[in-house]
């Protein structure tokens, strides 16, 4: 039974880093907002960062992984290959994330000019900067100015983390390459930023109670309930409701506490649930997808790992996680079999001693019995770890769909999801793990051990931080989701604000990008919304 | 459900015990397994992960392996191991993990882990550590590398020789 009626200006779905950035913008122009999401609160305390076992913890029940923890605020996915690591409450992923802070290059957005085997993005990367700055204040971002690989940009907010002794073994093993390398920019601030304490090194970087990383819900939504935002926690949207011109009217929602099913419509909705929840709701409420895109494309970076040990120590357990980036490989060139490039994020190690003997990042686990202690003593803090991350091509058999028999506790379809590398991005895979010996020879490692994240069945389980691509934006409805405001081409008052609009992966964790078009779209609505109240047509930007 | 009765409750937590002194066992500079209670984490966590209802057939499977390991010669205690991680290679890399994780938690381990002149903490959280700040005049890369291409500079590359879709690489990741 449908409790409640209501009309608001905007409503907000998902409370993650998406929607508190389109809370703020919006609360904070006057519109009467409201953001439902399905999780609740994660006070300070919750957070297992001061707890002795916090390293088996955030293997466990603070595992990114839904499949890998069992927690109410979740909903199912069935992947038959990709882990699936999202977090469902206030500040969505941002609780778990490691908030690495890179910027896509300005050819990310130009792939279809490039080779033709992704499309061109309807934006440039000159249209995206002046967000990408403003979010960087907005946070407080760390890092180093004056990267010949990039573009030029104005400085960070905060300077550069501390270059660990890791960062310092590796900077000298790619100079020894003559490979690029520079300090990583970081969601993670370097000094006391905008009330919230700089980085005190602990080295437990997957989410931050502290609030030195940016946790959404720290950083962001108190600025936006401050200014009169409503977020309603425990609410469960099912279905986005649409009315006979096309345009949504609201949505069907599930008071989670209660029980109850309440209706809210709104003049403009913003889904921002996610690369999965969003194809989930919008197939489930059979709305957005005349160009059938939905789902489709899904993307999740090429992924490989390697983990080294050297003889000096380098104390990986101690600071930020990230040290710093080889932008060597970026750009395409198809010289090495591929099109397309790759970075190097090169880590710092585990924090945990137990992690690492357990085999951290690549299973590598300390042996059993009177060699134990041995290796403890020769590997625990000499460890590195390193990623190359690469632009994975899309494919549109990589997906997010309903299944069509199992629906959850509340009637919805489940999701399920389908990944697995084309030739494109195994070509790539191996030639990122040669180079990562390489390093790993340049480095004086005694021991280098790599991860193809492939199980004993051959299938590519990669740690799917970066759900992306499955509500794509371009130019045409016919191959596209959304345009270049992030709007909806079938329905011209919906916004779609979180990763999945991205048409490429880029070589890059993608929150800097996500987040700073989900500002850009903020504002689009905000400055538009007049005119969005009321029209029945989505135009081409 | 059907809860083991104390005596098999006993006889499980002395089997854990057994084989956290085999994977860890103590020497002049380390406590083994056992003695800094891994077993007790161990159990507990096993239940939290499998359920109660699990315990029967755990205390069957360390059983079957000879778990407890009492009055057995050193060598006859690791070759049971190595039989219970061949036959059982999923149950017992879920149980090394976890004593491993239960070791290194335990204050006294991480105390000797500082001890040994590397800095670690129980909760680093709580106070960090220290690191210099990043020192601009010496740490900024100075070697000039690096490159973008810039959007207006975007040109098209020459795929033809690729033969993405007839060229198969079969062998990839660790296997190529």
């Amino acid at each position: 039974m449908i409790a409640k009626d209501d009309i608001r200006d905007v409503l907000i779905i998902g409370s993650g880093a998406t929607g508190a950035i389109n809370a703020k913008v919006l609360a904070e122009a006057g519109l009467d907002v409201i953001c439902l999401e399905q999780g609740g609160w994660i006070e300070r305390k919750e957070f297992v960062h001061t707890h002795s076992d916090w390293g088996w913890e955030r293997n466990s029940s603070w595992n990114p992984d839904v499949n890998a923890r069992s927690h109410p605020d979740d909903y199912p996915v069935d992947s038959d290959a990709s882990k699936v690591l999202m977090w469902n409450g206030v500040g969505g992923s941002t609780n778990v994330y490691g908030a690495i802070w890179p910027r896509y290059r300005p050819s990310d957005f130009r792939k279809g000019d490039e080779h033709g085997l992704q499309p061109n993005w309807p934006i440039s990367y000159e249209d995206l900067a002046p967000f990408y700055e403003r979010v960087d204040r907005l946070l407080g971002t760390s890092g180093l100015n004056g990267d010949p690989a990039m573009p030029p940009r104005p400085a960070c907010p905060t300077g550069p983390l501390p270059f660990t002794p890791a960062a310092q073994r590796l900077s000298k093993a790619f100079d020894k390459l003559g490979w690029h390398w520079w300090p990583a920019e970081a969601g993670v601030i370097s000094e006391d930023y905008d009330g919230r304490p700089g980085c005190n090194g602990c080295g437990l970087c997957n989410g931050c109670p502290r609030g030195s990383m940016t946790l959404y819900s720290q950083s962001v939504w108190p600025k936006a309930l401050a200014a009169g935002a409503e977020l309603k926690t425990h609410a469960r949207v099912l279905r986005i409701e649409t009315g006979p011109d096309g345009r949504a009217t609201g949505v069907v929602w599930k008071n989670r506490i209660t029980g109850a099913l309440e209706r809210t419509r709104a003049r403009v909705v913003i889904v921002a649930a996610n690369g999965v929840g969003t194809p989930r709701l919008l197939l489930a409420s059979g709305i957005g997808n005349s160009s059938g895109m939905v789902g489709r494309n899904l993307l999740h970076h090429t992924l490989v790992g390697a983990q080294m040990w050297v003889d000096e120590p380098v104390n990986g357990h101690m600071g930020y996680v990230a040290s710093m980036f080889s932008r060597q490989f970026a750009e395409t060139d198809v010289s090495r079999g591929f099109v397309n490039g790759f970075n190097f994020n090169c880590l710092t190690s585990t924090p945990s001693a137990g992690e690492m003997t357990a085999g951290w990042h690549t299973g590598t686990r300390a042996p059993w019995g009177k060699g134990h202690h041995d290796w403890f003593e020769r590997h625990f803090g000499h460890s590195i770890g390193l990623f190359a991350i690469g632009d994975d091509l899309p494919n549109p058999e990589n997906r997010v769909f309903l299944d069509d028999k199992v629906v959850d506790e509340d009637g919805v379809p489940i999701a399920r999801m389908h990944y697995e590398p084309g030739e494109n991005d195994r070509r790539m895979m191996n030639y990122m793990l040669d180079r990562l010996e390489d390093i790993g020879a340049a480095a004086g490692a005694y021991e280098i051990a790599l991860t193809d994240y492939r199980d004993k069945d051959g299938i590519y389980r990669t740690p799917a931080w970066h759900m992306i691509g499955t509500c794509r934006m371009g130019d045409a409805p016919e191959a596209s989701v959304v345009n270049s405001w992030q709007q909806s081409w079938d329905v011209p008052n919906m916004f779609i604000v979180d990763g999945s609009v991205l048409p490429t992966g880029g070589v890059v964790n993608p929150t800097p990008t996500i987040s700073a078009m989900a500002l850009r779209a903020a504002e689009y609505v905000r400055d538009s919304f007049a005119e969005l109240s009321a029209t029945t047509r989505t135009e081409a930007a | 459900m059907t809860h083991p009765s104390p005596a098999a409750q006993m006889r499980l937590t002395q089997a854990l015990a057994s084989l956290a002194d085999v994977l860890l066992p103590g020497n002049d500079a380390w406590p083994s397994g056992a003695a800094v209670g891994v077993q007790h984490a161990v159990l507990r966590r096993y239940i939290e992960a499998k359920g109660e209802d699990t315990l029967a057939q755990l205390a069957e499977t360390l059983g079957a392996h000879g778990l407890p390991l009492l009055d057995q010669s050193d060598a006859a205690r690791t070759d049971a191991v190595s039989a219970f991680e061949s036959n059982d290679p999923d149950l017992f890399g879920w149980l090394q993990d976890a004593s491993y994780f239960a070791y290194y938690e335990d204050a006294s381990v991480v105390a000797l882990i500082a001890a040994r002149g590397t800095p670690y903490s129980l909760r680093p959280h709580i106070k960090g550590y220290d690191l210099p700040k990043f020192d601009l005049e010496t740490q900024t890369p100075t070697h000039g590398r690096g490159h973008y291409i810039a959007t207006k500079d975007v040109r098209p590359v020459d795929i033809s020789g690729l033969e993405l879709d007839t060229r198969i690489t079969t062998k990839w990741g660790l296997q190529r």
